[in-house]
């Protein structure tokens, strides 16, 4: 625990960490298609310092671009159990809020937070590229300053988390996601 | 690429093959995974893992009324969501036995084919990533911008509009804006000649692509395989031509055709389409007549549809598009079907031409049938 303080409190390294953000690229469900123009020529998020990366070690930010389905959301928590501390979440489009349009499907996750935990919310459905880059520079800023303690809180309530995650996917849902993998293959 | 493991399978006789997952966390499978299993550098055998994104979309569809679910149908296939709404629109005017007047049907076919357009920009964005040559990518995306602010000022969206309605479209056109779309048009048709320079005519692309994953015109057929997969095996089969709808049976064009179906004819097709979509446009704005834009239809939040059922295709960017609906005479449908193109050239053709291609051509094969994961999963 001695080393979180040490990081939490040190300026320099907060400011190096806000201009820096790479992003895994990861898109889940229909606000992927958004993110290539924020990327590209006319919005253009890397002067921000922001670089999707292929390499989930080298990233610090998880953009989850829309619906997650409970088969997605495995996927999810084991990236970003993989991603190395500090690292982000910014949440994006209402469906991980509520599931937006698709509140009565049986197969989409109602509550993304109890899951994983978010740092910035976007609303809208599909929010623009001036949305999302509008969230990025909330979240450069809430690193600057220190706040954006997602992957704290999802150290200290681990239990929490575990439990939620346990609870949809049933215990040993890692194990089982292994062996159906090999099941598929052999079939 | 990132999530991948590698196993081990069996190792007799010098002979050892390794399965390689691929996907979902990947920048060109986008939204699902492939599980591979390869010999060397060369696959053996190829299965797609998909269902990702299943929102169950057929079962959502049967408690909305069917104005709701306009917004909500329209949502299976992301990059190229006019031809969904148009499709199922066109199942309900069947159901309904209304014939849509004919500005609208002009209307239409503009919006649709600057769906078209956009949805194969975007493509080749995705297309460019897979064989490494970012700039065309970046090019890509930003001319696409300019279609997509042309449908935010006529719709108010930028990707999702829902705008084609069961009984015509929504809004008129607002003033000038015909002219700003020549202005895009003609543009376009200037910016296509450097993409050849920089990326079609290639010669990187050209040896990356020529003869990989051939298929013939009769394996396309007896998989199901339409739009531009089947078509660049030579085949010119084309809904707009075969089964018109909206403005095509007053529009003069031509239909592209590959010749040996493989990579590179695929994506020469796409290519052509591009150009003669805008011919499509520059014509049908030329033609557009003047008139109502929405035929009556009987409520404008819900009604109650007379019993029947009806199938609905139109050709979108990837292939053929159909709602089949059937309706037991309430204001909800009883039942939806969605027909989606990526289906099949997402998952059989992908699984059977994936077979001996090396594993730095896999993103090239995935990419030069354009599929659409969402669709897939529904
Ligand atoms: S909020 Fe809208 S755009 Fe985003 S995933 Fe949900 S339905 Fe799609």
């Amino acid at each position: 625990m001695m080393g979180f303080q040490v990081l939490e409190t040190s300026k320099l390294l907060n400011y190096a960490r806000a201009r820096s953000l790479w992003i895994v690229t990861f898109c889940t469900g229909c606000g992927g298609v958004e993110l290539p123009p924020t990327a590209t020529a006319r919005f253009d998020f890397e002067r921000f310092g922001i670089i999707s990366t292929p390499s989930i070690r080298q990233a610090d930010l998880l953009l989850i671009t829309g619906y997650v389905t409970p088969k997605t959301l495995k996927r999810i928590i084991i990236v970003y159990e993989m991603m190395r501390n500090p690292k982000y979440i910014i949440a994006h489009g209402s469906c991980p809020v509520n599931a937006g349009i698709y509140w009565d499907s049986y197969n989409t996750v109602k509550k993304l937070d109890l899951y994983i935990p978010v740092d910035v919310w976007i609303a809208g459905c599909m929010p623009r590229p001036e949305a999302i880059l509008r969230a990025l520079v909330k979240l450069m800023k809430m690193v600057k300053e220190g706040k954006a303690l997602g992957w704290k809180r999802y150290l200290e309530n681990f239990e929490f988390y575990r439990k939620n995650q346990d609870r949809l996917f049933g215990k040993d849902w890692r194990k089982r996601e292994i062996e159906k993998l090999r099941f598929y293959i052999h079939d | 690429m990132s999530i991948q493991e590698m196993r081990r399978i069996s190792g007799e006789g010098g002979r050892e093959t390794f399965e390689l997952i691929i996907g979902p966390v990947h920048m060109e499978t986008e939204n699902f995974s492939i599980i591979v299993t390869v010999e060397g550098d060369t696959v053996v055998e190829a299965k797609v893992n998909a269902g990702f994104l299943h929102r169950a979309f057929e079962k959502l569809a049967e408690n909305r009324t069917y104005i709701q679910n306009v917004p909500l149908l329209l949502r299976v296939c992301v990059p190229d969501p006019d031809h969904a709404e148009t499709a199922y629109s066109m199942a309900v005017e069947q159901l309904l036995d209304i014939e849509i007047p004919d500005r609208a049907k002009y209307i239409r076919t503009i919006v649709l084919e600057m769906a078209r357009i956009s949805a194969h920009l975007f493509w080749t964005f995705g297309m460019s990533a897979a064989v490494g040559l970012y700039t065309v990518g970046q090019w890509s995306v930003a001319d696409r911008e300019r279609f997509i602010e042309l449908f935010e000022e006529l719709t108010g969206a930028r990707i999702y509009h829902i705008y084609n309605f069961p009984g015509g479209v929504r809004y008129d056109l607002p003033m000038g804006w015909t002219d700003k779309l020549m202005k895009v048009v003609n543009y376009m048709e200037k910016r296509l000649k450097e993409y050849d320079k920089v990326f079609f005519e290639n010669d990187i692309l050209i040896t990356r692509s020529r003869g990989l994953a051939k298929i013939s015109t009769e394996e396309a057929i007896s998989l199901g395989v339409t739009g531009p997969n089947l078509r660049a095996t030579g085949v010119p089969y084309d809904f707009r031509k075969l089964d018109p709808y909206a403005a095509y049976p007053y529009i003069d064009f031509e239909i592209p055709t590959g010749k040996y179906g493989d990579a590179y004819d695929r994506i020469m097709v796409r290519r052509r389409e591009i150009e003669i979509s805008l011919n499509i446009i520059k014509q049908a704005i030329k033609e557009l007549p003047s008139g109502p834009i929405m035929a009556p239809i009987p409520h404008p939040l819900y009604y109650n549809v007379p019993p029947g059922d009806a199938y609905a295709r139109v050709e979108s960017s990837k292939g053929e598009f159909g709602f089949y609906v059937v309706s037991d005479g309430s204001d909800r449908p009883w039942r939806v079907h969605i027909r989606g193109p990526s289906f099949i050239h997402g998952v059989q053709l992908l699984e059977k031409l994936l077979k001996n291609v090396r594993i730095a051509d896999i993103p090239v094969v995935l990419k030069s049938l354009d599929n659409c994961p969402p669709d897939i999963d529904r």
